[in-house]
């Protein structure tokens, strides 16, 4: 029998990082604890870096895989995904089956031929604007450095 | 936050209380209001007059470790958001100069002195606030008013001070740098205090390395403060914890403590995890003073470790001294004008400290929190509905019912036609924001009809202008770009409401709070940022469509379910009220466990349980609630507003209820042949010794020679066996000349329940009390001594002064009772002596700890789907924030049933259950929000993974043919959190107002337009 040989897979190139490049995120928060966090950040004046849009949803168990591929497809560079700690649910456990989801988006867009590192989990609570503002520029940095995403401009409608 | 929104409720803030009189249900109360010198009508909390300021002053929301200015806002959620000027630290206002000197200054500027009280010269030689204000807020002419409000009852929740800890010199406060207080340490660590979450010690603001937090500061006889603080020990833990996950160089973290008192639901499982995680060394003993290292400001700290038997010094880079709480300054004052009593030590003074939680000594004025004294969170959040459903008896009558205001809807019909609206928010916006270029950005998106910039638009007069703009253009969708939905969504949604514009179609966008105010020094970026949550806002908006909040008919009438003292006081509260109530109780009477013979007399003050409790059922007994005894819920169905009761019993019948409180208590733990009990007669629980004094009462004097009268004393008890001596038995004491108590008796035990059953160590001590008093040698054997209710710890003192001897025992050592035919002694491990010791005895005393009561509570939770938390015991909405509520609306714990606790906080919980359940049945209708998740039959393949998700269990599957089910949601019990949308796997369930469509035409629009499919 012979075996079957099986192509190398070719070894991307690390990505080429264009120079003044910021990436595009896509912020999805839930209204009690991580949108909340992110106005007390406004509240305290805590700058941060602005290439993220945030989409309010009720709760972060509302955030299911495909809004994370669609933005993925649209030409966004990274995802975080955010809602209250656990045990603070306002909806006693959406953030737990969050959690679910987020590990069957995961495995998905790593399928996807993505990194994983564009894709994020974070919990912030509603007084912790000093942390959304971390978690928000340590995300950007990490996203980053990674590059523009290879889907960026796919699936756009028009170019 | 919720407070300030309320259509009901008036925050008079910067306020003092100076005169109450009249009587309950009828009171005037005159109220001084100091001058903020911001106005509130105009103040829009842009916080510009903050930068304006040149005058720096302490803190105090952050304990004086943060500076502020001399115009500051106290805390950022402060309600109401105005800011307010410190007249003692500002420039104009002078309050910093003597009177004398502000006299001479006011010579100088020839202002003639007016009224003293009223004088204030306003040099106005700074002024600088007022210029930097847009809107002309600031006032230096306000004066101090004066109001008179007709209330119906007063409630007191002055709550309390820290301890001044300069008080205890030996620990150095005030002295070294790096002994700061429990308070500090937590403005330390909260992410937006003063060090952004990071602890760093004062002196060099160099992480600490070794941490020792010393507990019972100025509490438990030190400083003359007899009483437990009740949360310290907690707080200690919780902060340990945070420390060490939040700062890896914090290497070691150690807590002197003299008992650890864990007695909350899940406390003590939340102290073996910090054990278990090694995130604090534990150390028995009060330290005797802490020494200062000059050489690098350390400390050092001098200590008996009572356990390990050894003399410590301990070396630390930053002691936390976890100060008691002390009655506020105010208390007093307070008391005084509102003419109700403190205690010795300066707190509001309870009626009767034993019953009530929240009366005070005079009717009709009520207090809730720590201005009874320390209290943890959840008890506080209790107490404080318990004061609201008392006060709410003055109010019946004035309730007010909600105007029906009938608008024709517009008709919205038709393709989109978006306004969109540009708030300059002052320069808050457009001092970074380019507001201009946004609009005209706005207007070339598809769709958009009008688009234009305001000021100010959330004021009267951007809301005018937002309803001109809808009725110019013909507009069916607005986006508003402003400030954030979180507060201001409302506002703009009762404009829309106002003129029949379905507030549904409302979208906001957050470029104040989430952009101009983060981004300020990157303009660009900035700006593009605002230009694509407008395109997104517009994209959502075009997919908006019209919700009508639902209706039910709310049924006007409330079930309480147990008829023990938790379930006669919410009856009772609610009857009141006014509202028909309906008490089940399974038995033939009322009391359950402070009905005789299970209860004799109630800590602090040894009252008669009889007596409390005739009390209680009287006053029930005088309002209209219908009490059915001997019989059992059989069925519940239904949700809030309309659940279905069907009894069995003695009274057998189906009624409407629209609110359901549940107090059907818990269980004592039953020993299983544990320590002797059931086989040697003279073992008993806490509760049979109460039968035992019962039993002395009933004892005839001077009969006791009788040899069989004496086998039935407690001595060598045989009544269960069965052997009862009738009516002229001698004391049962008569035998005993020793006795000893066991304390956490299937409390603490992973086995049975491992949280603390709280009531057990004051009942023990009480129970010890009573019979030191009669010539008895106690001896008591415990764990931790968790004396924490009103009045135990001095009860504790008095135990000790009675020559009651306590015995410390090891976590996981056995106390092993001797003995053949009778227990003749105990014997076990002496934590303190660090040897064994036996203690010869006449009688032990298990002190038993609560469990669930089965099989009640497996059978309402199936009723009722009200969630059970790990303990077995119900589950609260929230331990801090909806501690009386259940996941269930509508269902309300009341007592045991929710976990261990004692009479008062059973009390008071009942009459937060009765507040909680008046608060739906005060309507006659259920308004049902209508952003929820809606079930499209023809997709859904009736899989049920919807109906498994949802943790309200608003789901449930139904037959619609024959073998064809499909999902159906209850909209009056879905929350809208959408979960069971992201889940459905057929794209069955729409979650309204966050669609999927929705969510997509957002993402499609932060890169570009959005793509239709």
């Amino acid at each position: 029998m012979k075996a079957v040989r099986t192509k190398p897979r070719p070894k991307r190139t690390p990505p080429k990082v264009p120079a003044n490049w910021n990436p595009n995120i896509v912020v999805f928060a839930c209204n009690w604890c991580s949108y909340a966090g992110a106005d007390t950040a406004g509240v305290s004046r805590i700058q941060h870096q602005p290439h993220f849009r945030m989409i309010r949803v009720m709760c972060s168990g509302r955030i299911q895989p495909g809004f994370v591929l669609r933005a993925f497809e649209r030409g966004a560079d990274g995802v975080l995904v955010s809602g209250c700690h656990f045990g603070d649910c306002h909806y006693i456990s959406g953030n737990e089956r969050a959690v679910e989801q987020f590990e069957k988006t995961k495995n998905v867009v790593t399928l996807l031929g993505l990194e994983e590192a564009r894709i994020r989990l974070e919990w912030i609570s509603a007084a912790e604007g000093a942390r959304f503002a971390q978690v928000i520029n340590e995300f950007t940095d990490q996203v980053r450095k990674l590059g523009p995403s290879p889907l960026a401009g796919n699936g756009r409608a028009k170019e | 936050m919720d407070a300030g929104r309320h259509p009901l409720i008036d925050v008079v803030s910067n306020a003092e209380v100076i005169g109450c009189e009249g009587r309950p249900g009828d009171f005037r109360v005159r109220i001084r209001k100091k001058p903020r010198y911001v106005r509130e009508d105009k103040c829009v909390a842009c916080g510009l007059c903050v930068d304006a300021c040149p005058q720096v002053g302490g803190n105090e929301f952050d304990v004086g470790l943060k500076a502020r200015k001399a115009i500051y806002r106290p805390f950022p959620q402060s309600v109401p958001a105005t800011y307010v000027i410190d007249s003692d630290a500002c420039l104009n206002l002078l309050g910093f100069l003597s009177e004398k000197q502000r006299l001479r200054l006011a010579k100088v500027q020839k202002i003639k002195q007016r009224k003293r009280e009223d004088y204030q010269p306003n040099l106005l030689v700074c002024g600088h606030c007022s210029k930097a204000c847009e809107v002309d807020a600031i006032d230096f002419d306000m004066r101090a008013e004066e109001m008179e409000v007709d209330v119906g009852a007063v409630l007191v929740a002055v709550g309390f001070m820290e301890f001044d800890a300069r008080k205890l010199g030996n620990y150095g406060y005030g002295r070294f740098p790096n002994v700061v207080t429990s308070l500090e340490l937590e403005r330390m660590l909260n992410a937006s205090g003063v060090t952004q979450g990071h602890v760093v010690r004062p002196s060099d603001m160099k992480t600490p390395k070794r941490m020792v937090f010393i507990q019972c500061v100025g509490a438990r006889g030190e400083g003359g403060r007899p009483y437990c603080s009740r949360f310290c020990c907690m707080n200690a833990v919780k902060d340990s914890m945070l420390v060490r996950q939040h700062d890896p160089e914090v290497e070691d973290v150690t807590i002197l403590y003299t008992d650890l008192r864990a007695f909350g639901k899940g406390f003590d499982d939340f102290v073996q995890r910090s054990r278990d995680e090694k995130s604090a060394t534990y150390v028995r003993g009060r330290p005797a003073k802490v020494d200062h290292v000059a050489e690098d400001d350390s400390l050092e700290i001098f200590v008996e470790d009572t356990l390990g038997h050894s003399q410590e010094r301990i070396p630390a880079d930053l002691v936390v001294l976890s100060v008691a709480a002390a009655p506020n300054e105010g208390a007093m004052k307070v008391a005084d004008i509102l003419g109700i009593e403190t205690d010795v030590y300066g707190f509001i003074a309870r009626r009767d400290p034993a019953v009530s939680a929240v009366e005070t000594t005079r009717e009709g004025i009520y207090v809730a929190g720590s201005a009874v004294g320390p209290q943890v969170i959840p008890d506080c959040v209790a107490q404080a509905s318990a004061a609201a459903a008392r006060a709410a008896l003055y109010l019946t009558g004035y309730r007010v019912e909600e105007e029906q205001k009938t608008v024709d809807p517009m008709d919205l019909s038709g393709p989109p036609r978006v306004g969109v609206m540009v708030c300059h928010c002052g320069v808050n916006i457009a001092g970074t924001l380019d507001v201009e270029q946004l609009a005209s950005h706005a207007a070339k998106i598809p769709d958009v009809v009008a688009a234009e910039t305001n000021l100010f638009a959330c004021s009267s007069a951007g809301q005018d202008r937002l309803v001109e703009l809808i009725k110019e253009h013909n507009i069916n969708r607005v986006v508003i770009a402003a400030c954030t939905p979180r507060t201001h969504e409302p506002i703009f949604q009762e404009t829309c409401a106002r003129i029949g514009f379905n507030p549904y179609l409302l979208e906001m966008v957050n470029i104040r709070d989430q952009c101009s105010w983060v981004h300020a020094g990157q303009t660009v970026e900035a700006q593009e940022k605002a230009k694509a949550l407008i395109r997104m806002g517009v994209a959502k908006a075009r997919h908006l469509h019209p919700l009508q909040a639902g209706e039910v008919p709310m049924a006007r009438a409330a079930l309480v379910i147990g008829g023990g003292i938790g379930g006669i006081q919410a009856a009772t509260d609610l009857a009141a009220q006014g509202f028909p109530v309906t008490l089940v109780e399974k038995t033939d009477r009322l009391g359950g466990r402070l009905a005789k013979p299970n209860l004799k007399s109630l800590y602090p003050n040894m009252r008669p349980a009889a007596e409390v409790l005739r009390e209680k059922v009287d006053r029930l007994k005088s309002t209209d609630a219908r009490i059915l005894l001997n019989t059992e819920v059989e069925e519940i169905s239904g949700f809030v507003g309309n659940f279905e009761v069907t009894t069995s019993g003695a009274t057998q019948e189906t009624f409407p209820v629209g609110a359901i409180v549940l107090a059907t208590g818990a269980e004592l733990h039953k020993p299983r042949g544990e320590y002797g009990y059931g086989t040697l007669p003279n073992v008993l629980t806490s509760e049979e010794l109460e039968h035992a004094f019962f039993e002395e009462e009933e004892a005839v004097p001077g009969d006791s020679e009788d040899a069989t009268s004496r086998a039935s004393g407690v001595g060598g008890n045989k009544r269960r066996s069965g052997e009862r001596s009738d009516g002229k038995a001698a004391s049962p004491f008569e035998s005993v000349g020793s006795a000893s108590f066991i304390l956490c008796v299937g409390s603490r035990d992973p086995e049975c329940f491992s949280g603390c059953s709280r009531y057990c160590c004051p009942t023990a001590i009480k129970q010890a009390i009573l019979l030191a008093k009669r010539g008895i040698d106690t001896t008591i054997f415990y764990r931790d001594i968790r004396t924490i209710s009103s009045g135990a710890e001095e009860m504790y003192r008095e135990a000790r002064g009675l020559g009651v001897l306590f015995i410390r025992i090891p976590p996981g050592e056995k106390v092993e009772v001797i003995g053949e035919k009778r227990a003749e002694g105990v014997r076990c491990f002496d934590d303190l002596l660090g040897r064994r010791v036996e203690v010869p005895t006449d009688l032990v005393v298990l002190s038993v700890g609560m469990r669930p009561r089965q099989p009640e509570t497996d059978r309402f939770h199936d009723m009722l789907k009200a969630s059970i938390g790990l303990d077995g015991f119900f589950l609260e909405r929230h331990p801090e924030l909806a501690p009386i509520e259940t996941a269930v609306e509508g269902v309300l714990l009341a007592g045991t049933i929710q976990g261990p606790k004692d009479i008062v906080d059973t009390v008071a919980q009942a009459s937060a259950a009765a507040a909680k359940a008046s608060v739906f049945l005060a309507y006659d209708k259920v308004k049902l929000d209508p952003v929820t998740a809606v079930v499209d039959a023809l997709k859904c393949r009736g899989c049920g993974t919807c109906v498994d998700i949802c943790p309200y269990h608003a789901g449930e599957l139904v037959e619609s043919g024959p073998g064809v089910y499909v999902a159906e949601i209850n909209a009056s019990l879905c929350k809208g959190c959408g979960t069971c949308g992201s889940w459905c796997p057929s794209g069955a369930i729409t979650c309204r107002h966050f669609t999927d469509r929705q969510v997509h035409a957002m993402i499609d629009a932060f890169f570009g337009e959005e793509v239709t499919t």
